[in-house]
């Protein structure tokens, strides 16, 4: 070929007419000021507050300096331990039941149980009520003299066990865990119910052919190929429960003795439920209760998550 | 292998099960379960149409007659209307104002090469894990700053920001899977950029758009602690905090009660009725690895 | 008059390596430009710069004498068929057809005419009310097209339309394709990985590679005049075989003999040859230039290769043999009806004409004379 035109070789052409993948940033601030103007007014900007009100002691408009005094404080107050306490045996293992409730009612669906598109619409519906109407359903479930619970156990001549469920401070925390179980199962159902879905149909006919039954197959092919999904759950689930509020709020307010209190509840009440009129020191909580989120969700991801991305 | 029966021979994804566990046990266990998800809320439904009085007698008992009155008066004189309209007013205006603008922004980052692309998704989706609380003290204060305590409008702000995150990495990995030959085409046809997210990414993306639209909707409606902490003047409770407060005033009348939470459930369980398959879809996006 | 012309057109992201390394292509009015190549050679860019969907980083794209670096895509007057189609999903088959003419400001009638014009021929009538989501792939293969003939662009445009498609529908849908060029008469440039396209569809063929051009020329002319090693082995299935040896000397001129491997060099002068004086070279022959029987190779002079066979790959029509030699290994196109087996000795002549040589260091064609049948094609192309 011979070239018609004699030109320099290398002319510049402005970058404005073609390639779809990029455009002018007039366009981009166009599409992305508003989402960013309400992320830094309303989530960043108060984040960095918090934290900078961590360091000063907020009556009203007085804002005095302390430097780490909440800090400090924060170390020797028992009910912050409490709550930590309490917050942590719930995000650890209230998981496993949830998870494991889950990947159970999922694989009865999977077996191929009839009315399976009702019984899957029917366990995903505690998922859509509010933690209000949970709470308030459960507090009469759990009510002494005619809740559900007590009246089964005495019909059935079981009476001596029947207990103010929410009023003992040793059961209290442990019916918080079956109700919110109760509420978040059908969600963990649904998720495992799509993952196995989506395994490949080749290993599970692999499996019936390397003459596995039913046990073996679950135990040895479908939970180990679950696993990521799992995990990814369990992390999910421990992300909610370091956050739990409204449930314990309306159902026990932390009580009875602290003993289902948990740090957001705590934080609510030393800033808004008690009389202290100082919004430093709940500051100083939230600010090392965020830290301690963020934390567990990076170190869980690399821990758990990492080495088991299988691929299949 | 003669165990083996094709019980979910209808359903392609499902495999042989041995018959003796399917009949037996698994029936008995899936029975149980489903009386112990649902049976709560029927129970709820039916001291709804019944009157305290009648509950303290019996609280297991068959609503006769259906006292559907309960409503009206939860409605009219126990404030309900007021607190469904207050929710109505504010999720309604935050779901639209957070789908519009982080469409915006899921389209931006889903289809634009540009410097800092995946900074801004990693910023705006993390917030996704941030504890309530962080925010929620200096959002107190800054509402009181700015007028915007105990006010319906300060309320829609904060519920926008709440859901902004979820909105935009549900969006951005729909609108990612749009094929850029389409774009391409679009612009060889003369569109510009934002006719393109108008005329093409919104119209194609409305499965999407809908699926985020109900899950941002049931959230909100069902929110509870920013509203609680917000919001006091009773006139502009929602819904959660109204309920909340009327069982604070009345502990005893527990039919008012459960009329005042059947009002609160109906939307979100009409929602699930028309359109159960993207709400749990929505809901369980991002969860499958 | 639809002309396009690339003068040294580049394209490189950032300041890596030139993704379309100076291009030169000069596409006649009416012409089927094929772009072939592998994937990763440019040719997508180079289609996707000449539609606007990318920017030139340098050189000169004119269309019809006007440069068009600078205009935006919608303004070049050219049509594009994409891989997938991309028909807009929420809009009916007629929506589609209409909607590139409606944002041109077309008149109603005129577009409802072009729009029922493309229709009968494409047999898209049926079909103009239904969503995309309803047609099969052919179908959308169609409506795609269709939409690009509305428009009675001065180019058309064609990024692999086939690949989507299975064998059966791509053979139905090349031919039609091959009508409508014929019946639009426009100058039509089409990118593909597949040389049975490319054979069959083009005018003449841009072979490219790693951003260059490798060749250009009518296809059977590119088939039988390969400028390097690249096109020899890209075009043609089995590739041609390659083998390197010396080249040495002798009575009758140069010539190739190592071991079992002896080839007479009478394409080329010995003026064309000399630099190349004992030194490697590599030397090229077909795998249906190679027989068993000898005089099938013709009457001139012959060369010889010989080798064990080592698999036999009946097609039906024909035997693939592969042989195992010490330079190599080396395919031949043999009858049907041989009766090689693996492990047999195998002596294969060819004649001594349908020998091609390379440079080894730049793969680039020693040029001899021509071969008949790339003579025949390269006359052809010209016409």
């Amino acid at each position: 070929m011979t070239s018609t035109t004699a030109l320099p070789d290398d002319i510049k052409s402005p970058g404005s007419v073609a390639d779809p993948r990029r455009t002018s940033w007039p366009v981009l601030v166009v599409f992305l000021v508003p989402a960013l103007a309400i992320y830094v007014g309303l989530t960043a900007y108060p984040a960095f507050r918090t934290i900078y009100d961590s360091f000063f002691t907020i009556e009203g408009l007085d804002a005095t300096f302390v430097g780490l005094d909440n800090y400090r404080a924060l170390m020797s107050d028992e009910t912050f331990w409490v709550a930590v306490r309490n917050t942590f045996v719930w995000s650890f293992i209230a998981p496993i039941l949830d998870v494991s409730t889950g990947l159970l009612l999922a694989l009865a669906l999977y077996a191929g149980v009839p009315f399976a598109r009702f019984l899957r619409v029917a366990w995903f519906t505690p998922v859509l009520l509010s933690y209000v109407v949970v709470a308030i359903l459960w507090m009469w479930i759990y009510n002494y003299d005619w809740g559900i619970l007590n009246e089964l156990l005495r019909v059935v001549g079981l009476g001596a066990l029947a207990q103010s469920w929410l009023g003992d401070p040793n059961l209290a925390l442990g019916a918080l865990i079956v109700t919110h179980a109760w509420k978040w199962a059908g969600f963990n159902m649904v998720v495992c119910l799509a993952a196995i879905h989506s395994l490949p149909r080749e290993v599970l006919e692999a499996a019936d052919l390397d003459n596995c039954g039913w046990g073996a197959k679950l135990r040895h092919v479908i939970v180990p190929m679950l696993r990521p999904t799992l995990l990814n759950l369990y992390i999910l689930a421990f992300i909610g429960k370091m956050k739990i509020f409204d449930l314990v709020w309306i159902m026990t307010g932390g009580g009875p003795l602290w003993a289902t209190e948990t740090v957001s509840t705590y934080v609510y009440k030393r800033a808004f439920n008690w009389n202290t009129f100082d919004l430093g020191y709940p500051s100083a909580i939230a600010t090392v209760w965020f830290g301690v989120v963020c934390a567990a969700v990076i170190i869980l991801n690399r821990v758990l998550a990492s080495k088991d991305r299988l691929e299949y | 292998m003669a165990l083996f029966s094709m019980l979910g021979a209808r359903d392609p994804g499902a495999t042989p099960l041995p018959r003796l566990f399917a009949r037996g046990g698994l029936a008995l266990v899936i029975g149980a379960y489903t009386i112990y998800t649902l049976g709560p809320f029927l129970w709820l439904a039916s001291m709804s149409v019944r009157t305290t009085g009648e509950i303290s007698l019996d609280h297991y008992a068959w609503p006769s007659p259906f006292h559907w009155e309960q409503f009206r008066i939860a409605w009219v004189d126990s404030n309900f209307a007021t607190y469904f309209w207050n929710s109505t007013l504010v999720v309604v205006g935050a779901v639209a104002v957070v789908t519009l603008v982080g469409a915006a922004a899921a389209h931006a980052l889903a289809r634009y090469r540009f410097k800092g692309n995946r900074l801004i998704y990693a910023v705006l989706f993390s917030s996704i894990i941030f504890p309530p609380q962080i925010t929620l003290i200096s959002l107190y204060q800054i509402l009181v700053d700015y007028n915007l305590y105990n006010s319906l409008l300060g309320l829609t702000l904060v519920y926008i920001s709440l859901q902004l995150p979820l909105t935009v990495y549900l969006l951005e990995g729909f609108f990612a899977r749009i094929p850029q030959d389409l774009f391409d085409a679009a612009k060889m046809d003369g569109y510009g950029d934002i006719e393109i997210f108008r005329r093409i990414v919104l119209p194609i993306g409305m499965p999407a758009i809908a699926t985020t639209l109900i899950l941002n909707f049931i959230q909100l409606w069902n929110e509870f602690l920013f509203a609680v902490v917000l919001i006091t003047d009773p006139d502009k409770r929602t819904l959660p905090i109204g309920i909340r407060a009327f069982m604070g005033d009345h502990f005893q009348d527990i039919g008012m009660i459960a009329a005042g939470v059947m009002i609160s459930v109906v939307p979100v369980i009409l929602a699930y009725i028309f359109f159960s398959e993207k709400l749990i879809r929505g809901m369980t996006a991002g969860a499958v690895k | 008059m639809s002309v396009v012309i690339l003068d040294k057109l580049c394209k490189r992201y950032g300041t890596s390596q030139y993704a379309v390394d100076h291009v030169d292509l000069h596409i006649r009015d009416g012409e089927f430009m094929v772009l072939l190549g592998p994937s990763g050679c440019g040719k997508s860019t180079t289609l996707r710069m000449v539609a606007g969907l990318e920017t030139i980083s340098a050189g000169t794209l004119s269309i019809d004498g006007r440069v068009v670096n600078n205009v935006a895509a919608k303004d070049r007057d050219i049509a594009m068929v994409f891989q997938s189609y991309a028909l807009y999903p929420h809009m009916s088959v007629g929506e589609n057809l209409a909607f590139g003419l409606r944002r041109r400001k077309v008149n109603a009638a005129e577009i409802e005419r072009r729009v029922k014009e493309a229709a009968d021929i494409l047999g898209l009538g049926a079909l103009l009310a239904r969503k995309p989501s309803a047609l099969s792939g052919g179908q959308r293969q169609r409506v795609a097209l269709g939409r690009a003939m509305v428009r009675e662009p001065m180019v058309f445009l064609f990024d692999e339309p086939l690949s989507n498609l299975d064998a059966a529908l791509r053979v139905n849908t090349r031919n039609e394709l091959i009508k409508q060029h014929h019946r639009l008469g426009s100058t039509m440039i089409y990118v593909t990985h597949d040389q049975v396209e490319a054979m069959t569809m083009g005018t003449r063929i841009c072979v490219m590679n790693g951003g260059k051009v490798a060749q250009i020329g009518a296809p059977l002319e590119v088939y039988w005049e390969p400028a390097d090693t690249f096109v020899a082995r890209f075009l043609g299935s089995p590739p041609m075989n390659l083998f390197t040896a010396p080249l040495r000397g002798g009575p009758d001129g140069f010539l190739l003999d190592e071991g079992p491997f002896h080839a007479p060099l009478i394409r080329w002068s010995a003026a064309a040859l000399a630099p190349y004086a004992d030194r490697k070279i590599t030397f090229g022959v077909r795998a249906e230039d190679l027989h068993l029987d000898p005089a099938a190779a013709g009457e001139g002079l012959r060369g010889r290769i010989r080798g064990k066979a080592f698999a036999i790959e009946p097609l039906g029509a024909e035997t693939l043999v592969v042989l195992e030699t010490p330079l190599g290994e080396c395919t031949a196109r043999l009858p049907r009806n041989v009766t090689v087996r693996p492990g047999d000795e195998v002596d294969l002549a060819f004649a001594a004409s349908a020998a091609y040589l390379f440079d080894v260091e730049t793969g680039r064609a020693i040029p001899g004379e021509r071969t008949a049948q790339g003579a025949l094609a390269a006359a052809r192309g010209l016409q």
